[in-house]
């Protein structure tokens, strides 16, 4: 099993094609559960403290707008966490933790530059793209269970 | 209960969404987001003709789209985005001036940290809400009966009496006890006219100490300063249509208000610095050994490049100017360079901030040193300033314009 | 009653707990099951979970396994027309509900768009086969001239 990272990172059609194939989509919603569920929770909505703009000071520079940092304080440890990734160019994007073109132009160039087998697909606005997009996919993610069990 | 419209982008990822909202309803208003679905997204963000990257940008200008459409009805709108964004930047100007040329609901901006100060909030949350429930007080352009506009600032306190549109007394001193510096200021105003505390139709009250002199005087206005000296720079300047931008470097700290059609709706306050202040000034004049009043005339005829001034700090850069005087440098030149340096830190630390707007009306004690007049219209590269008569007396000349009319106190004698 | 979008939630004991977790199920276009059919389907498994009807489908929540299990069982109905994915917020949560909240959740817009293309996904997944895409690539100079000609000609 291969922890994939995605972008847009809580796109549906993305995580349900890694899932039907057995592997674990690292999907944004995980992080804001595990946020949003803290019991001290103070800052709602999102339980976004002055802290994790602070936290997120790992992934960008203090010069960076809070906003900017307190996204990547959620995205970032998808990020590291990464063993593959699926980057879409063309996505229609959320707004909230995704709304923000810095935050998601910093996220792609960290996966793209971590060493992990990555995939980057156009968004399908056809049958015949997303016949397209659905076998790069398949075809990545079989290319990665031979890697895994290659190592295995 | 006032509504206010939030459209921003980045509040509830710096952690300040809970604080906007505490703020808003201190003052008995509440948060409302504007309901939009995708489709009127998409059309509002091409009529409005902004290419921003960011989607959640593109859902502000939609809520801004739906506010001036009058999909939503707020009674007020608070923009706002992350500090130190130029995209959002670029967005939260055009949609504030888009809802201020298509509607007449007052706006607020502010442009936040994660650390954003509560006090910085709440100012600007009670200016908005006031705006809403005081609008006729606001819209007051001419002083009537018999006034008198109390300021309790920090460092000093201010009285001004007024009657029929006019100053007709002022009066100055140091703030200590909050009641007994109004009184004395008060008296000071009375001592050149024939009037007593008896003969006035209203109290207005603003600054630091504006509730306990408002408690204390009985006061028909107790207002925070925000509203009260941009209303008084407008007035006493005549730009009471139309954009301007007020400017308030003071003793301790420092105000830049923009304001539209005579109604603040941005502004941002500073005092980490006292070389980005009056304090700086005033430890240069008595270097200089001349009084502060001479400093400004002394610092038109200087040059400031001819004065060597390597810090903006107010130990490091004092001694810098008396090494140039040592080494023989004018006097002149040093006040020039000691004004500049003040002029171009506000500049750093607080105008950047700001999208300012002319003309710009300098206020505040400060305003009376011409040669820091001068150096901020250099700084801003030589724009238009305003110092109207009374500059000094800002925010009591503001108190007591809005006060006339809601005072009866002759009514029953 | 005074509008907040930030309450502090008040909620059960089971929404605190982070192995809780929450699903969303859609049903792309020509998906041979009902909503409903769905909907009973997850009662019949006997799982201890909860399951609502939502305008795009349904949601279920639980303990993971449950629902791992339950999604599992659920895509056997009609693997190639129903799609899941996870939720952050517990279903209802007063902090991202449309009913306390004026405005749509963040992601809603995005989950509307995606839908528009499920169909075709599913017809992806139903009956694979390998397409060709051209690439497209800028005018030709030469004709670009021509065309630029043509239309001038036509002006004058």
């Amino acid at each position: 099993m291969v922890k994939v990272a995605i972008y847009p990172p809580n796109s549906l059609i993305l995580a349900d094609l890694i899932e039907r194939k057995g592997h674990t989509p690292l999907v944004l919603q995980k992080q804001i559960r595990q946020k949003i569920k803290d019991p001290e929770i103070d800052s709602p909505p999102m339980n976004i403290t002055e802290e994790d703009p602070i936290k997120g000071l790992k992934y960008a520079a203090i010069e960076v707008p809070s906003g900017v940092r307190g996204r990547m304080a959620i995205i970032g440890p998808l990020i590291d966490e990464a063993e593959a990734a699926i980057i879409v160019d063309g996505a229609p994007y959320g707004f909230g933790c995704i709304g923000c073109a810095r935050t998601n132009e910093l996220s792609i160039f960290l996966l793209r530059n971590k060493d992990i087998p990555v995939l980057e697909i156009t968004y399908p606005t056809n049958q015949d793209e997303t016949y397209v997009m659905v076998n790069d996919i398949n075809e990545f993610i079989d290319s990665l269970e031979e890697t895994d069990k290659e190592e295995e | 209960m006032v509504k206010i419209a939030l459209v921003s982008c980045g509040t509830e990822y710096s952690g300040i969404q809970k604080e906007i909202e505490k703020a808003a309803n201190k003052f008995g208003a509440e948060i409302i987001l504007p309901e939009i679905d995708l489709d009127y997204i998409d059309e509002s963000y091409e009529k409005f003709g902004f290419s921003a990257q960011s989607s959640s940008l593109k859902l502000m200008i939609a809520r801004a789209m739906a506010i001036v459409e009058g999909r939503c009805k707020p009674d007020a709108v608070f923009i706002a985005t992350c500090f130190r964004c130029a995209e959002a930047a670029l967005v939260r100007n055009e949609v504030r001036r888009f809802i201020q040329n298509n509607t007449r609901i007052p706006v607020v901006t502010y442009s936040f940290t994660e650390r954003t100060k509560a006090d910085e909030l709440f100012i600007r949350m009670e200016a908005l809400a006031t705006t809403v429930t005081r609008r006729s007080i606001l819209a007051r352009e001419k002083q009537e009966g018999l006034t008198l506009g109390l300021d309790s600032g920090s460092t000093t306190t201010k009285a001004v009496l007024m009657e029929n549109n006019k100053v007709i007394g002022t009066g100055w001193t140091s703030t200590k006890d909050i009641i007994e510096s109004a009184k004395t200021a008060a008296a000071e105003a009375f001592g050149e006219t024939d009037y007593d505390w008896d003969d006035l139709d209203g109290i207005g009250t603003t600054g630091y100490g504006r509730f306990t002199m408002g408690q204390e005087f009985g006061a028909e206005l107790i207002q925070e300063e925000l509203s009260v000296n941009a209303k008084g720079a407008v007035y006493l300047a005549d730009c009471q249509k139309g954009e301007a931008t007020v400017l308030d470097i003071g003793g301790m700290d420092n105000k830049v208000i923009t304001v539209n059609n005579g109604i603040p709706d941005n502004f941002t306050m500073g005092g980490i610095c006292a070389g980005a202040s009056g304090r700086f000034l005033d430890m240069t004049s008595r270097r200089l050994d001349v009084d502060i009043t001479e400093l400004g005339p002394l610092a038109v005829q200087g040059d400031w490049r001819k004065a060597m001034l390597n810090s903006y700090c107010i130990v490091f850069g004092i001694q810098d100017l008396v090494t140039t005087l040592a080494a023989g440098g004018s006097k002149a030149d040093v006040a020039a360079a000691a004004c500049h340096s003040v002029s171009e830190q506000v500049y750093e630390q607080q105008l950047q901030e700001i999208d300012i707007r002319e003309p710009l009306i300098q206020v505040g004690g400060t305003s009376l040193i011409s040669g820091l007049v001068e150096a901020v219209s250099e700084t801003l590269g030589g724009i238009e300033v305003i110092v109207p008569e009374y500059s000094q007396h800002i925010g009591a000349v503001g108190s007591a314009l809005l006060v006339s009319g809601m005072g009866h106190r002759q009514d029953n004698k | 009653m005074s509008q907040n979008l930030t309450m502090s939630p008040d909620l059960g004991t089971e929404d605190w707990d982070p192995d809780v977790i929450t699903r969303m199920i859609f049903i792309g276009p020509g998906a041979h099951v009902s909503e409903q059919e769905i909907v009973t389907a997850f009662h019949m498994l006997d799982l201890p979970l909860t399951i609502k009807n939502t305008c795009y489908g349904s949601m279920i929540s639980g303990k993971s396994e449950d629902v791992y299990e339950a999604i599992k069982e659920i895509r056997k109905l009609d693997p190639n027309h129903i799609f899941t994915k996870e939720r952050g917020f517990a279903p209802g949560d007063p902090r991202r509900c449309r009913g306390h909240r004026f405005g749509p959740r963040e992601g809603f817009h995005q989950m509307e768009k995606e839908y528009q293309i499920l169909g075709f996904v599913s017809n992806a997944l139903e009956n694979p086969k390998e397409v060709e895409i051209e690439e497209k690539k800028p005018v030709d100079v030469d004709e670009f001239k021509k065309i630029m000609n043509e239309c001038l000609d036509k002006k004058e």
